[in-house]
């Protein structure tokens, strides 16, 4: 059965898969950061600790979080869709590419040591993004 | 000029007495009884391993029992150890831990281990053989990845000129800083392998980069050395990787960029909470490591402004404008870390802002 994006259940999912191919995440190192993904008005925090993904939840707390990576839910979709079609997000559609300028997905942050988390971890971010390649995703 | 030890220990009449009597059996076992001190290490999280935090976790052998100068001792003991009479002062110079200080030394050295990666296996070199590069593209990016393997060769002179300097209760910070050389080397060896791979060459050297890593090697202390490169330089080598990111058509200068940015990240923490400690405990330093990073600008200006970097950054991204954008959002992300730092709003007084200005007319 697809599994609809956005939603609460996608972003479980795609937890679920980050533990199936644990061997991959603790190949990519430690990994201690709890981020944001807006899509459009839903704010969904992900934490990861050590090389887990712990944590999938939405919350009203953008203050609690490292930093928030904020999109239209458009530009979530053609992301998803570059993960689906090319098994992992193409060069134009990695989270360092859509955020470089800050004019298409914004990351949002009040600390600027919890901005860098994000650039810390983002081999690991990009690749928990990546699973989506194995789910069966209804992007609508 | 050689040390020489304080006695001929190979005609020390007693110490091969003492030999002696221990060969026959009479061991005395005086360093037995002189543990002063048991803790219980384990480690808190398993999947963590046993981790440098964890076996801090004792104010004896942690580190909240370094006081602000260590005048107890300069020799090797390791912090904890039993220091017997006589033991020589290996001539430590860097004694005042606000000079050194980072809490987050520790989660960061073990980071550097955990997140580790091999150029030679791990980059997808084969896939640079399906890019489709113009010919200017690739001698732009082979261009880029030249500085980019001066400012890892000289991002391990760095430390090296200031750890073997350093009192050995900074242990882990000693260690961070060996692992700064290592991850400095890394940086250095995969962009000379992108820049030669295939029908590869190396690209023109910058006189303003060298003036540049000039400026941060020869630092007066090791806190403006640490600021010049932790927060200010490795700033710019995280945009610079970004944009080395950004700029990819292929999966190997992927790979590549965001290593780069990843382990150039690891740097600005240390240098952010270093700097931070250093000027919470001695506010005084404020002035004096913004003085420092007016000259460390100025040197960056002229990087920034090279036809070495700025010309080949043009011609992979097609235009000036784009490249002006970059700059100019670099900039902003490094004063913010400034701020983070204690440093208070640098713009005023860098001439980074102007630079950028021109750029936009």
């Amino acid at each position: 059965m697809s599994i609809r994006f956005p939603s609460l259940e996608f972003f479980r999912a795609l937890q679920q898969r980050a533990k199936d191919d644990a061997d991959v995440f603790e190949k990519l190192g430690v990994c201690d950061t709890t981020f944001g993904i807006r899509v459009g008005d839903d704010l969904y925090r992900i934490a990861f600790e050590v090389y887990e993904c712990t944590e999938v939840d939405e919350t009203n707390d953008p203050a609690s979080l490292d930093f928030v990576l904020t999109a239209p839910v458009q530009l979530w979709k053609e992301m998803f869709a570059s993960v689906l079609a090319n098994g992992g997000a193409d060069a134009a559609h990695t989270i360092n590419t859509l955020t470089h300028v800050g004019d298409v997905m914004k990351v949002e942050y009040e600390d600027p040591e919890g901005h860098d988390r994000l650039y810390r971890f983002m081999a690991t971010i990009q690749e928990f993004l990546d699973e989506a390649q194995h789910l069966d995703v209804e992007l609508g | 000029m050689s040390y020489i030890g304080p006695k001929d220990f190979s005609e020390d009449t007693n110490l091969i007495a003492e030999v002696m009597r221990v060969m026959s059996g009479d061991l005395n076992l005086e360093w037995m009884k002189d543990c002063p001190h048991a803790m219980t290490a384990r480690p808190s999280q398993a999947r963590r391993g046993l981790t440098l935090d964890d076996i801090n976790d004792d104010p004896y052998y942690g580190p909240s029992a370094i006081p602000e100068i260590i005048r107890r001792h300069f020799s090797m003991t390791p912090r904890g150890g039993v220091l017997p009479e006589g033991l020589p002062s290996l001539g430590y110079r860097l004694n005042r831990k606000s000079d050194v200080w980072a809490d987050s030394a520790t989660v960061l050295f073990e980071e550097s281990k955990s997140r580790r990666w091999a150029p030679a296996r791990s980059v997808p070199w084969d896939a640079l053989d399906e890019a489709s590069l113009s010919s200017e593209e690739d001698v732009a990016i082979r261009q880029l990845c030249t500085g980019l393997t001066s400012i890892g060769l000289v991002s391990t002179d760095v430390p090296s000129r200031w750890v073997w300097l350093m009192n050995q209760d900074f242990h882990e910070i000693k260690y961070w800083m060996c692992a700064q050389m290592f991850d400095a080397t890394r940086l250095a060896e995969a962009f000379r392998k992108r820049a030669l791979y295939g029908q590869g060459a190396l690209g023109c050297d910058s006189r303003e980069l060298g003036e540049l890593l000039k400026i941060i090697m020869e630092s007066d202390t090791y806190p403006l050395a640490s600021a010049a490169l932790n927060l200010t330089l490795f700033s710019f080598v995280q945009s610079l990787g970004r944009r080395f990111e950004f700029s990819s058509t292929n999966a190997a200068d992927t790979y590549l960029g965001t290593r780069l940015v990843q382990d150039a990240s690891r740097f600005i923490a240390y240098g952010v909470d270093h700097i931070r400690q250093l000027v919470g405990t001695r506010p005084s330093q404020v002035e004096i490591v913004n003085d420092h990073l007016d000259l460390v600008e100025n040197g960056l200006v002229g990087y920034l402004g090279s036809r070495e970097l700025i010309e080949p950054l043009i011609v992979l991204s097609g235009g000036v404008e784009s490249v002006a954008a970059f700059y100019r959002r670099a900039a902003e992300q490094y004063f913010e870390r400034c701020i983070a730092a204690g440093l208070g709003e640098r713009q005023d007084r860098s001439p980074l802002p102007a630079f950028l200005k021109l750029l936009d007319s």
